[in-house]
């Protein structure tokens, strides 16, 4: 009866912005339980909503106050996306635009609307930059991050890079192109070819000339920037064409138990990079458990919740929550509004200590952000898939920043002066 | 540049053999099975006049029922002739509910009314089977899913097996349904309603009886297609864009021929293949497979509007 529940949320989310009276504060996430994109979305919408339920059912919400954390389906369409932001920012003190394609365009929105976006490890990666992207926060970590410790990751390898040559498999689209500036730089200091092969979004499912590509160009390795269906498309055309799983290496949005476990045996030895870690014995999960799993408040599954991205769900609302309660300790207030939000988001301090006291030990490495970086740099761990499920293949692996500073100024500025006038935050000195 | 575009491709070509003979093996799977998507338009818009927009949306919701039948631990086989009752059940309420209300109404309402069909079946799709990737039961339905390597001039081809039956099994469809067709007074009926459905309603052929008969037999194409997809990459409702891929197959083909629908789609799943491993990735960034198919289909309808196969129409007023 699970999908009559999702019926249920469907109609909630695809009726928000009508005549609901919000109660509590409200944090609109821009949700994609449906189309050619919802095997990733509903996991992770699923442990976002858990965790914000679990906080109003075991703590009467974060100060006191509820969590309205209502729903607006976008089916990952960014002109849905917008229609929900401007559905939903009516009350909002956040939006959680669920794409790089939406992101990009409810960025400018933002900042006349005085909201803040939290993308949680996605979004433009400039936005790292809280000089300029004043309202927006992509914590724990950007995708140039994420590129940056895949590259680290295989230089350690086999005699390092130099001379190698890197596939770049990724989604046509904005979130896919994301880290190219990255990996072209880094081609070019470090001597190894980069060779993009993109996938149109009608391919993702069809990708025999993508990997007919691979075979011929003979890369060393092939990182993989994919989202939804083109991950089960990509690593079942990988395993056709039998080339070597321990050399193909995916981006967080790329390592999906669902998608691996298509492919089961055959896939060992895939990895993703990421900065979430599923931790079914975590104090979080128990308290998820008994308040929203047998309360009957929760939409997902044992299977789904023991994976990566219902866990990464339930930390990316853990930032939410930081946030609020941060701002609200700050302004003396439980009722927080939008501009409080983003003092809070801008001053998270995620410790050990405090993972420990939020039952969510391993589940994300510690950050910080603040007025001048947005992105906080967690670092991530690199993720294998054994068969069944992903494992730690790796220590705590953190981004070199300070090789991509100057280019997240460069990008920033470029942004900035093509939207001009660009309203900048001169309280924040250049990102560290 | 010339040199790219007249002679690199050729020399690589030949220089390469059993990669030409891998390009052209996985663009004949890829054109069997849009020609899989295309016949079942085809069908449809020759006994009824109606562009099937839902025939993506059919794919998706017969294959999602075939693996959610068998989740609820019904055998695989029984899943399938349960889901061929389903798909029976889909055509009878659509021809009851929608279409025959609609009968003598113009041909746009009734396209617009697959519009509603396809997001009807996506709501309920997604309320019954969830909207997460789920594995097709290839194995359980005796497809094996193995490969076979050949190395024809000392190289290299992978054919998959379930590659192998799909095509094989596509091509028992097509011969079937065209014998089907020719040969049998139902086959006639319907052909004989596509060229005039007030004359062979005027000699007793049931209107109703034959909607629901095609729309069935498009539901049977399109859990032929979604099976054959699904083996690929799993079921999700991502299986609806590859609708999209057929639309290119009618403009070559001509929404009217079946044979069109067959060659078109045999034609598009190897040129597009072979133009973006030799000319689109080398000089275009690759990816070119998103607009090449329509670009070839425009410069055909310049020559021919009506498609290589289709027939040209003549209308008096």
């Amino acid at each position: 009866m699970k999908h009559w529940k999702t019926l249920a949320a469907a109609a909630v989310a695809t009726t928000v912005g009508s005549a609901v009276l919000a109660e509590g504060l409200v944090t609109p996430n821009l949700s994609y339980r449906t189309g050619p994109f919802a095997a990733t979305g509903i996991p992770l919408m699923n442990g976002q909503k858990d965790y914000m339920e679990m906080l109003n059912a075991r703590d009467g919400g974060i100060g006191g106050i509820k969590i309205d954390f209502t729903e607006c389906e976008t089916g990952y369409s960014t002109e849905k996306g917008v229609e929900c932001y401007e559905k939903t920012k009516g009350e909002a003190i956040v939006t959680q635009p669920w794409s790089t394609g939406i992101t990009l365009q409810v960025l400018p929105k933002t900042n006349v609307d005085e909201i803040p976006i939290l993308a949680p490890g996605y979004g433009f990666s400039p936005m790292a930059d809280g000089k300029t992207f004043q309202w927006a926060f992509n914590a724990p970590s950007g995708y140039w991050d994420g590129a940056s410790m895949i590259v680290s990751y295989l230089d350690g390898k086999d005699g390092g890079l130099s001379g190698k040559k890197v596939a770049f498999l990724h989604l046509d689209h904005p979130y896919g192109k994301e880290p190219i500036p990255l990996f072209e730089k880094k081609a070019a200091e470090m001597g190894f070819e980069f060779l993009p092969i993109p996938v149109g979004l009608k391919e993702m499912q069809n990708q025999s000339a993508q990997w007919l590509q691979v075979r011929r160009e003979r890369p060393d390795y092939v990182v993989m920037w994919g989202w939804g269906a083109m991950n089960a498309g990509a690593i079942t055309e990988a395993v056709k064409t039998k080339f070597p799983m321990e050399n193909f290496i995916g981006v967080w949005w790329s390592g999906h138990d669902a998608d691996l476990a298509l492919v089961g045996d055959a896939g060992k030895g895939y990895k993703s990079i990421s900065w979430s870690f599923p931790n079914p014995d975590a104090g979080v999960m128990a308290d998820i458990q008994k308040h929203v799993v047998d309360a009957g408040k929760s939409l997902s599954n044992a299977d789904e919740m023991s994976g990566v991205f219902y866990g990464r769900g339930v930390v990316m609302s853990m930032i939410l929550a930081e946030g609020i309660a941060a701002a609200q300790a700050e302004f003396g207030t439980a009722e927080i509004n939008a501009s409080q939000l983003r003092w809070g988001l801008e001053n998270l301090n995620i410790t050990e200590a405090r993972l420990a006291e939020l039952g969510m030990e391993g589940m994300v490495p510690a950050f910080s952000t603040s007025c001048a970086n947005h992105t906080g740099n967690s670092g991530g761990w690199m993720l294998e898939w054994d068969g069944s499920k992903f494992v730690k293949a790796s220590d705590h692996l953190v981004p070199d920043t300070s090789d991509y500073a100057a280019l997240i100024a460069e990008k920033a500025a470029e942004y900035a002066t093509a939207n001009a006038p660009w309203p900048m935050n001169e309280s924040c000195d250049a990102p560290s | 540049m010339l040199n790219d575009i007249f002679i690199a491709p050729f020399a690589d070509m030949i220089a390469a053999p059993d990669f030409l003979l891998q390009v052209l093996w996985e663009g004949l799977v890829s054109g069997v099975l849009y020609a899989l998507i295309a016949l079942g338009f085809v069908l449809i818009f020759r006994s009824s006049r109606i562009f099937n927009f839902a025939q993506g949306i059919m794919v998706v919701f017969a294959a999602l029922t075939l693996v959610g039948l068998h989740a609820m631990g019904v055998p695989a086989w029984v899943s399938f002739a349960l889901t061929l009752g389903v798909m029976f059940a889909l055509a009878w309420s659509i021809e009851r509910v929608v279409l025959r209300p609609l009968v003598g109404q113009p041909d746009i309402l009734l396209f617009m009314a697959t519009i509603g069909i396809t997001l009807f079946l996506i709501g309920f799709g997604e309320i019954i089977f969830g909207g997460e990737t789920k594995q097709m039961i290839t194995s359980e339905l005796g497809i094996p899913t193995g490969s076979i390597t050949l190395e024809p001039w000392g190289g290299l081809l992978i054919m998959e097996e379930k590659d192998i039956t799909i095509v094989v099994i596509s091509g028992l469809l097509v011969a079937g349904l065209l014998a089907f067709l020719g040969k049998t007074r139902m086959g006639r009926a319907i052909r004989a309603l596509g060229d005039d459905h007030q004359a062979a309603m005027s000699v007793g052929i049931s209107l109703q009886t034959i909607w629901v008969l095609v729309w069935f037999i498009a539901g049977i194409i399109a859990l032929m297609t979604g099976i054959a997809w699904g083996a690929r990459a799993g079921v999700s409702f991502a299986l609806e864009v590859i609708a999209y891929k057929a639309l290119p197959v009618l403009m070559l083909g001509g929404l009217e021929s079946i044979s069109g629908a067959i060659i078109g789609g045999l034609m598009i799943g190897m040129l597009e293949k072979l133009f973006e491993i030799y000319w689109g990735q080398p000089l275009l960034g690759g990816n070119t497979e998103t607009w090449f198919a329509f670009v070839l289909a425009l410069i055909i309808l310049l020559f021919r509007p009506q498609g290589l196969f289709g027939e040209k129409i003549i209308e008096r007023v």
